[in-house]
């Protein structure tokens, strides 16, 4: 026996003993335990942390608070931004798409390209951070910055050539240094919702040689906007809307319709939603387990109880001495959880970097967050020990030291389960031990069901992946290729699309930047043109699968509709900006549940008669022979009207690797979390029931019932247990599967709700699996009771 | 059953013969001579007491005996086959098909009613009673469908001995049959054991603390310090009803 410090009291030296004596329940009671707060202090750390650094980020690099785009507009107009009520700087840059075509990659790459300004070359307004080489000499017409990440993924190093097609002409760059902007923490090029960095770059060169290469000098087409304190930002918006309508305007958006600022927002809010629901689920297990394991310990021990209050232990000094004791339980999963938790944080903050790029990013959980999870954990502890507690209050000296009398098994159920006469005893045993304490079989039920729901829940969130992938990869989007123009042409360019090495179809689509409007309500968001009977990019509804775009009028996303409150029949103000900028008022005449974005449609042969002119494709879905691919490329390559692509594998590809892997180790850690409740519970249940009937088993063996007859009573009770918790359990996880999947849907995508009965099964599959390794623990306990020494001591 | 056998031979009408039976608890200085050789044989169909002071042995030889513990020395055979050979599974047989046990403390199963209690072990057996046959051989006829809770001591050691006797068990172990009982209480309980041993002639193997019960039993073994220091027949066996204590 270990030997205790001197001044230890002899309460606190039986409580002790008494943890150590417990100490493989209260093992399976830290797992769970460590599991939940592991959870609160990695989430909220992960929100801590992500936010501490962007606003970090965002203030120190001087991101832009709005954003402004025309056609193109001169210097003095910046001028007039700089000088409205709240703007605090206001900076001019050119800014264009193009195609990147780097030795070693055959298809070409999208990139994006942005000024510097002519003086001092770092943008005053979203700021550049300089990770490697330099700033690009004014006077070197072909000196660059690459974005960081797009560099270290196509292999570009420092003093390396790229050919960049850019407005029809194609220019040799020199990469002269790697940069990050906090414009795109999340960077996703044309038509991406994941960050595919071998596939899309940002560059940024000198203004004047940029100009040049865009046959634009002296102008800009965009304007990015700093607020002063207090400066109330859709008043400036509108300010600025008015003040660049002639030169082409295409909408001032504010910082919150960014889409880098609007995906990490979104993952911000899912990772507090997430936090919202699964701790809370662990806790409340622990918090039953500790009922369990507390409620048999004074039921065990209720003639020491009497015999302290015998001699003159306060009833609060008693109570105080459990409570502690499930305190103490407790500790070594708060510190575990706490270890964990900094662990898994630290684990997660390196896998959004594969998302979201800052300069920094360290998981800091904060003393603020282990404190909270110090008070979670106690709050839990003695909710759990309060029902027990309250019940030594109550227990009378005198009636704790009597013997205690056979439990009552007379009630009205278990007379009817001796009704049954087919029964055998032992199975009538099983019985009427559940329906003795309904409520501890049903949270052992509930407990195992809270498991297989977390665990259907999270895995499912992979199938509902797998759906939006599906919806997107291979029922809307069937094209191989996808191509974007440097600017709007005639259909005349789908004929020269058509004529290229291995294209066996092509379609036009047509974006057209617009401001929709109903009410008071408004978003910029642009108008998608497509051709009905379209083969290669068809309208997906998550609900009703394929639909047409309609002959006259609009169909709306969903959250579309939702942000302009309308619904079909009602009409909308359509305000394009591009063109001779029609004001039109149009119907909806469908709602979208669509997968992806913001969009808002229109049949492709509609859009002549609305735009008043001979209707203009931006872009193109081709279907590719793929032994012919290359030979494609190359021409593509070459092409200067082409200035953005994407490629359908590529994106899977992309998808797989990195949403893939991100959810794959989400999951295996669920899983674990999981498989850890059932095992706590099973475990706990288990050990309760052979504590309690240790007695009749060893009774039963004494008087000739052999290890497996015996071991049907212990496992059988815990058996019907984990089989009620099934049905519970599959209901429950479908019911959070849906509702994280509603989670995660906000205005940027709509996460399908795909829920597979494979993943239901593997999950019914986990939970049996976990109970029955808990049970063997706990048979091979049964098997070790020493027969005599039961016998002779009365309970 | 495996294990060896005695080669048959008249003597061997004994139902079990035991020689130098020892058991150590514990090694080297600190060991505990539990039993030192016991040389004993027990015929059929006796009533025999068991008596001794606490640590005397006597548990020890019962727990042996019935197949519940083994020895560290010596053999016990029981109706030829050595007993102290058997692996675990093969005690399990004995003690399911041959012998029962009657506790203290009862043991009976809270939630199964006094029938049911019995027919656990009927649901067992090979030739049963059935349990209402057994319930009326203790006299508890009337109180056939009670839970344990609701039957007092002395009732519920009845019940444990109508789950014991059910099986027709060819010996009935009882320790301390008696020791949570009142006097009374007490006299019912051993009348119903005294019954069986008559009707039945199952063998009885009785400890007790209590010297006047030896008064009931044909024979008298008496432990103390892990040895027979006793052995008498009785040749006066009185009714349990007329005993005093």
């Amino acid at each position: 026996m270990v030997r205790l410090p001197a001044w230890l009291g002899a309460l606190d030296r039986k409580l002790l003993r008494d943890i150590w004596r417990l100490r493989s329940q209260a093992f399976a009671i830290a797992l769970v335990i460590a599991a939940g707060i592991g959870m609160v202090v990695m989430s909220f750390g992960m929100i801590r942390s992500l936010e501490a650094t962007r606003d970090a980020y965002y203030d120190r690099y001087r991101f832009a608070d709005i954003f402004a785009s025309a056609r193109r507009f001169s210097e003095s107009l910046v001028n007039d931004v700089q000088s409205l009520d709240g703007v605090s700087i206001a900076e001019g840059r050119l800014t264009s798409n193009g195609t990147l075509d780097i030795p070693g990659i055959a298809e070409p790459i999208t990139t994006r390209i942005h000024s510097l300004p002519r003086v001092g070359g770092m943008p005053r307004v979203n700021a550049l951070v300089l990770r490697s080489g330099r700033l690009p000499n004014p006077v070197r017409p072909d000196e660059v910055l690459a974005s960081e990440k797009f560099a270290d993924a196509a292999r570009i190093g420092l003093g390396d050539t790229i050919e960049v097609l850019l407005y029809g002409k194609k220019q040799r760059l020199r990469v002269v240094g790697t940069a990050l902007s906090p414009e795109y923490v999340y960077a996703i090029g044309p038509g991406q919702i994941f960050p595919d960095n071998r596939r899309f770059g940002v560059l940024w060169m000198g203004e004047e040689h940029l100009a040049a290469a865009l046959n634009s000098s002296n102008a800009y087409n965009e304007v990015l906007i700093r607020l002063e304190h207090g400066a109330v930002a859709p008043e400036v918006v509108r300010r600025v809307d008015n003040l660049l309508e002639r030169y082409g305007g295409r909408g001032a958006a504010p910082r919150s319709d960014q889409i880098s600022d609007r995906f990490l927002e979104n993952e911000l809010s899912q990772l507090g939603q997430m936090t919202a629901i699964l701790p809370p689920i662990f806790l409340g297990v622990a918090a039953f387990l500790i009922n369990m394991v507390l409620s048999r310990l004074v039921e065990s021990e209720r003639e020491i109880i009497g015999l302290l209050t015998a001699f003159g232990y306060r009833n609060r000094a008693i109570m105080w001495h459990y409570a502690k004791l499930a305190l103490v339980l407790s500790l070594p999963g708060l510190v575990l959880g706490l270890i964990l938790g900094s662990w898994m944080g630290r684990g997660l903050a390196g896998l959004y970097q594969e998302f979201f790029v800052f300069p920094f990013l360290t998981y800091r959980a904060g003393s603020d967050v282990f404190l909270i999870s110090c008070l979670i954990t106690i709050t839990v502890v003695l909710i759990g020990a309060a029902q027990t507690v309250r019940r030594i209050g109550r227990l009378k000296a005198a009636e704790a030291m009597r013997p205690p009398v056979p439990p009552n098994y007379s009630g009205g159920i278990a007379r009817l389960i001796g009704k049954i006469r087919k029964l055998d005893e032992p199975t009538r045993i099983i019985l009427r031990g559940l329906v003795r304490r309904p409520l501890r079989s049903m949270l052992g039920s509930f407990g195992v069901a809270a498991a297989l729901g977390l665990y259907v829940a999270s895995a499912g969130s992979m199938d509902n992946v797998g759906m939006m992938t599906d919806l997107l990869f291979h029922q809307a989007n069937r094209a191989d290729i996808s191509v974007s123009f440097a600017e709007p042409r005639d259909e005349r360019v789908l004929f020269e699309l058509e004529r290229l090495p291995g294209v066996m179809r092509v379609e036009p689509v047509c974006y057209i930047a617009a401001t929709l409007s109903a009410g008071h309500r408004s978003r910029s968001e642009s108008l998608t043109g497509m051709k009905r009977d379209s083969d290669l990019n068809r309208l997906v509804d998550i609900d009703d699968g394929l639909v047409q775009p309609p002959v006259k009028g609009l169909m709306l996303s969903t959250i579309l509709a939702k942000q302009l409150a309308v619904a079909p029949g009602d009409r909308v103000e359509v305000n394009i900006t591009e063109g001779r900028r029609p004001h039109l008022t149009l119907p909806v005449r469908s709602i979208l549940k669509s997968p992806v974005g913001n969009p808002a449609y229109v049949d492709f042969a509609s859009l002549g008669p609305l735009m008043r002119e001979t209707p203009l494709a931006s872009g193109a879905y081709l279907s590719v022979d793929p032994d012919q691919a290359d030979a494609l490329y190359r021409k593509l390559k070459a092409m200067p009207i082409i200035a953005g692509f994407s490629q359908r594998a590529a994106a899977l590809n992309g998808i797989d690797e990195t949403v893939g892997e991100t959810m794959g180790i989400v999951t295996l850690f669920n899983t674990a979390f999981s498989a850890l409740i059932v095992f706590g519970v099973v475990y706990n249940n288990a050990r309760i029931s052979l504590a309690e009937r240790a007695r009749d088993l060893v009774s039963l063996r004494v008087l000739g019932y052999q290890r497996s007859e015996v071991s049907y009573i212990l496992l059988g009770e815990l058996a019907l247990i984990v089989i009620a918790s099934l049905p519970l359990g599959a209901l429950f996880g479908y019911y959070l599967s849906q509702y994280l999947a509603s989670s995660m849907s906000g205005d940027l995508f709509v996460m399908p709700f795909a829920l597979s009965t494979a993943t239901i099964a593997f999950a019914i599959l986990l939970v049996l699996m976990t109970a029955a390794v808990s049970s063997l623990f706990v048979s091979s306990r049964l098997n070790r009771l020493d027969l005599v020494s039961v016998l002779k001591t009365r309970e | 059953m495996a294990g060896p056998a005695l080669s048959r031979s008249p003597q061997d009408e004994s139902l079990y013969i035991i020689r130098g039976l020892t058991k150590v608890y514990g090694e080297g200085p600190t060991a505990v001579h539990a039993l030192r050789g016991i040389d004993l044989e027990l015929p059929r169909s006796a009533m025999v007491v068991l008596l001794g002071a606490s640590g005397s042995g006597k548990s020890t030889f019962l727990n042996i005996v019935g197949g519940l513990d083994e020895a560290t020395d010596g053999e016990v055979f029981f109706e030829g086959q050595e007993l102290t050979a058997f692996g675990p599974a093969e005690l399990t047989e004995y003690r399911r098909n041959s012998v029962s046990f009657v506790f203290q403390f009862y043991n009976l199963v809270a939630s199964l009613t006094a029938r049911e209690n019995v027919s656990l072990i009927t649901e067992i057996a090979d030739d049963p009673m059935t349990p209402e046959e057994a319930l009326a051989l203790v006299g508890l006829e009337k109180r056939i469908d009670h839970f344990p809770s609701q039957l007092s001591g002395g009732e519920q050691q009845r019940v444990a001995i109508a789950r014991a006797i059910a099986k027709r068990p060819k010996v009935m172990f009882c320790d301390e049959p008696t020791g949570a009982l009142d006097s009374q209480t007490g006299v019912i309980v051993l009348d119903a054991l005294d019954q069986v041993n008559r009707e039945l002639g199952t063998t009885t193997l009785l400890i007790t603390h209590n010297v006047v019960i030896a008064d009931m039993a044909d024979r008298l073994l008496r432990f103390a310090d892990g040895e027979l220091v006793e052995d008498r027949d009785n040749p006066h066996r009185v009714a349990p009803s007329e005993l005093r204590w």
